[in-house]
């Protein structure tokens, strides 16, 4: 017990103690903010306000335009744009307005007298002032609603202010047009008003729950999962084989019983997975709860699902018996091979069972009562990931987790007795990969 | 030495992968405070018996005892294996490994952290301590490895090749150490195909081919039931003498001497009165012992 207790220590350490473990642990939430934040940031860059002059000679729909380009307008577009692409509908447009209005850049009306002057004038001296930097855009309207309008931009390339514009026109366009059917605008916003649908599941207490919000979360329990079990099945395979490569091995089954050797390597690495799962899920739940303080994002956070400790539990149950099931095939694999290159090709195999899971808690999440998905999260190797999507989901009935929890069990343990025996064997061959036949062989004769 | 004095017995140990036997039926004892040469050829079994001495693998048949006790998992904490292919873990601090090591041992932490201090600085590595194996050369790492071997104190040193890749300086040093091993009456088995060697050091040979075994017994009778019919001589005339002496198999020309080989039942002394009685002159008359070197070419060549 002593022995084993320190190989688990060993382990531990070796996979902890290294700055790849603290770089990873950091990167990936990291990375998640990242993805999150990042593309924000950088569209919330206030651009220079666009000068710009428009020439309109019949005075109809320059006023709208200009009105359509006012910064209150343009911050009222953006949070009903917002509203129909969000998760969350129950955002109040009117606070998204204000906080998005300071992240809008403007436009500047320049004086410019047209009276009297020609076409070609009036092109020739806005181009010469473009040239000389007073002015960055022009737009000519025409004379006649069904004419080209003529937009010229020293920054043609600044597609968030070519878009305002045109949505501007646009508006300013159908509005005139409006006026002269004699319809007034009320009466078109009434009409094209879309139906609201707001999607919610019911969970099994018959308590309504978001749907777009479970559906990611679960999708970002499964992905955590499955990127832990192939980040820490590779780390037992590089263990492994290390201690094969530099002949460790033997000087290790001199001095305890290489099923303690495993065991210990097994639940040390584990525990250094869980270390990580646990920091991530911790510094998770810190940031959801300062941002809960966060009164503007408040309204965007009620919708998250409801996750329970319970749940937290049983993540974190599912991750080891995935953790135990697959480690020990990589440990297996890592005591046949001679060098972590040759474990690389052997790892593929398992690690396509693992994507496969994955790909499986999609249907999970689509529909989680069906019987597809009451077999994929019972079945050995496929649970741990499908499972706790399952139950986040829609938690399932507690004897089919049991079942579930059962299953993987025996499962684990039929694995690490035959890995045993492999690897008691395999440690000590040197040269030459073993043959499949050959390792069939140990495992009966061991 | 007496019954008591017995360290580890081997009996008739048998083992076999498939079709192919490793060791047969092998049975010899080892005694304390003596070095025991395992000797034999490459493939002669010598690495499957010691890994089925420290535990690694179980005889097919037959017994293997260590003070009066047959062989379990406690037993391992007992013995130092240095095995031939021996290694570190490349990117761990060399006193990490070496608690490691100790702790698989059962050895607690602070008194492996006492004696890791002793041989660090014994070894002249303590700058080393915290380093990891690959900033280390070649002999460190041996030395490290060395360590590792004794940290735990064993009452039997197995070591399998020990002095290959070390230089001079570190061979005798280690040399030394054995020594010490010996005279606090631990049993050290020392596996080498290095002639030379073995004839420096053991006190006890067992000579191994093919799984079985070829001779066995003390460095000195091994070597006098070999050098007793062999005799260098340094003699004026008598040439005719020496060649229809009965008994003289062979007469091998050196620069200034003879080696004669006799059968076993010939007396040399019969001919050295011969020689004196026939008036030649005999500066030298000595019986040759032979080398470890010959007994082994001897042996094993003529198996083949």
């Amino acid at each position: 017990m002593r022995k084993l207790l320190a190989v688990v220590k060993h382990e531990y350490r070796k996979v902890v103690m290294r700055w790849s473990f603290l770089i990873g642990t950091l990167l990936f939430p990291l990375l998640g903010l990242g993805f999150a934040v990042v593309p924000a940031l950088i569209f919330s860059i206030k651009g220079e306000p666009t000068r710009i002059v428009i020439v309109d000679r019949e005075g109809k729909l320059g006023p709208r335009i200009r009105s359509n380009l006012s910064p209150e307008k343009i911050a009222q577009k953006q949070a009903e744009a917002l509203k129909r692409t969000s998760f969350e509908p129950t955002v109040d447009p009117k606070q998204s307005a204000d906080s998005l209005k300071n992240l809008t850049e403007g436009f500047v009306f320049m004086p410019f007298d047209a009276n009297g002057k020609s076409d070609e004038q009036i092109r020739s001296e806005l181009n010469s002032m473009a040239a000389e930097k007073k002015i960055d855009a022009y737009l000519i309207v025409p004379s006649d609603l069904s004419g080209k309008f003529e937009f010229l931009s020293r920054k043609a390339g600044d597609f968030v202010a070519s878009g305002m514009l045109e949505d501007a026109v646009n508006d300013a366009v159908r509005s005139e047009r409006l006026t002269q059917a004699n319809i007034s605008e009320s009466t078109l916003k009434q009409i094209n008003q879309a139906a609201e649908i707001e999607t919610k599941a019911i969970d099994e207490h018959g308590r309504e729950k978001n749907s777009d919000a479970l559906l990611a979360a679960s999708f970002v329990i499964g992905l955590m999962i499955y990127i832990s079990l192939t980040i820490y099945g590779q780390v037992i395979l590089g263990a492994v084989v290390e201690e094969k490569e530099t002949r460790i091995a033997e000087i290790l089954f001199s001095s305890a019983r290489p099923f303690e050797l495993m065991l210990g390597k097994l639940v040390g690495v584990g525990l250094a997975g869980l270390t990580q799962l646990g920091i991530w899920v911790t510094s998770l739940a810190l940031l959801v709860g300062f941002l809960m303080l966060q009164t503007d994002l408040a309204p965007f956070l009620a919708g998250a699902p409801h996750i329970t400790p319970l749940m937290v539990g049983y993540f974190l149950l599912f991750f080891l018996l995935g953790y135990f099931l697959f480690a020990s095939i990589f440990a297996l694999i890592g005591s046949m091979v001679t060098t972590v290159q040759e474990g690389g090709q052997f790892a593929f195999p398992p690690i396509m069972v693992m994507l496969i899971g994955f790909y499986f808690s999609f249907a999970v999440i689509r529909d989680p009562s069906s019987p597809l998905s009451f077999w994929v999260s019972i079945a050995p190797f496929w649970a741990p990931i499908t499972m706790p999507v399952r139950i986040l989901a829609e938690t399932p009935p507690f004897w089919q987790i049991a079942l579930s929890i059962s299953v993987n069990a025996v499962a684990i343990c039929g694995m690490v007795w035959l890995c045993a025996r492999v690897y008691r064997v395999g440690m000590l061959m040197y040269g030459k990969r073993a043959t499949l036949p050959e390792v069939w062989k140990w495992i009966r004769e061991a | 030495m007496g019954e008591d004095d017995v360290t580890l017995r081997i009996d008739s140990i048998s083992k076999s992968f498939g079709d192919f036997s490793a060791v047969d039926d092998l049975s010899f004892n080892v005694r304390a405070g003596r070095i025991f040469g395992f000797l034999g050829p490459n493939g002669a079994g010598k690495t499957t018996t010691i890994r089925m001495i420290v535990g690694i693998t179980i005889p097919d048949s037959g017994a293997i005892e260590l003070f009066g006790k047959r062989i379990n998992g406690t037993a391992q904490d007992h013995i130092g294996y240095l095995p031939e292919e021996r290694g570190l873990y490349k990117k761990t601090k060399v006193v990490d490994q070496l608690r490691y090591f100790a702790a698989l041992k059962n050895v607690p932490q602070k008194e492996a952290d006492r004696r890791i201090d002793r041989w660090m600085d014994r070894m002249a590595l303590s700058e080393w301590k915290n380093k990891k194996t690959t900033d280390l050369s070649k002999g460190m790492q041996q030395k490290i490895q060395f360590i590792a071997t004794v940290l735990h104190d064993p009452d039997l040193l197995i070591l399998d090749e020990p002095f290959s890749g070390l230089d001079p300086v570190n061979v005798e040093f280690m040399i030394d150490v054995l020594a010490e091993f010996r005279q606090s009456h631990k049993t050290v088995i020392f596996s080498t195909h290095l002639m030379e060697t073995a004839e420096r050091l053991c006190h006890d040979i067992l000579l191994v081919n093919k799984g079985k075994k070829v001779l066995a017994g003390s460095l000195r009778e091994v070597k006098e039931s070999y050098g007793r019919n062999r005799v260098a001589i340094r003699v004026d005339g008598a040439h005719d003498l020496l060649n229809d002496f009965p008994g003289v198999e062979s007469i091998e020309e050196k620069a200034d001497e003879k080696i004669l080989s006799m059968r076993p039942d010939a007396d040399p002394q019969e001919l050295l009165r011969s020689l004196v009685s026939s008036g030649a002159t005999v500066t030298k008359f000595a019986y040759v012992e032979p080398t470890l070197n010959d007994i082994f070419i001897e042996q094993i060549g003529g198996a083949k």
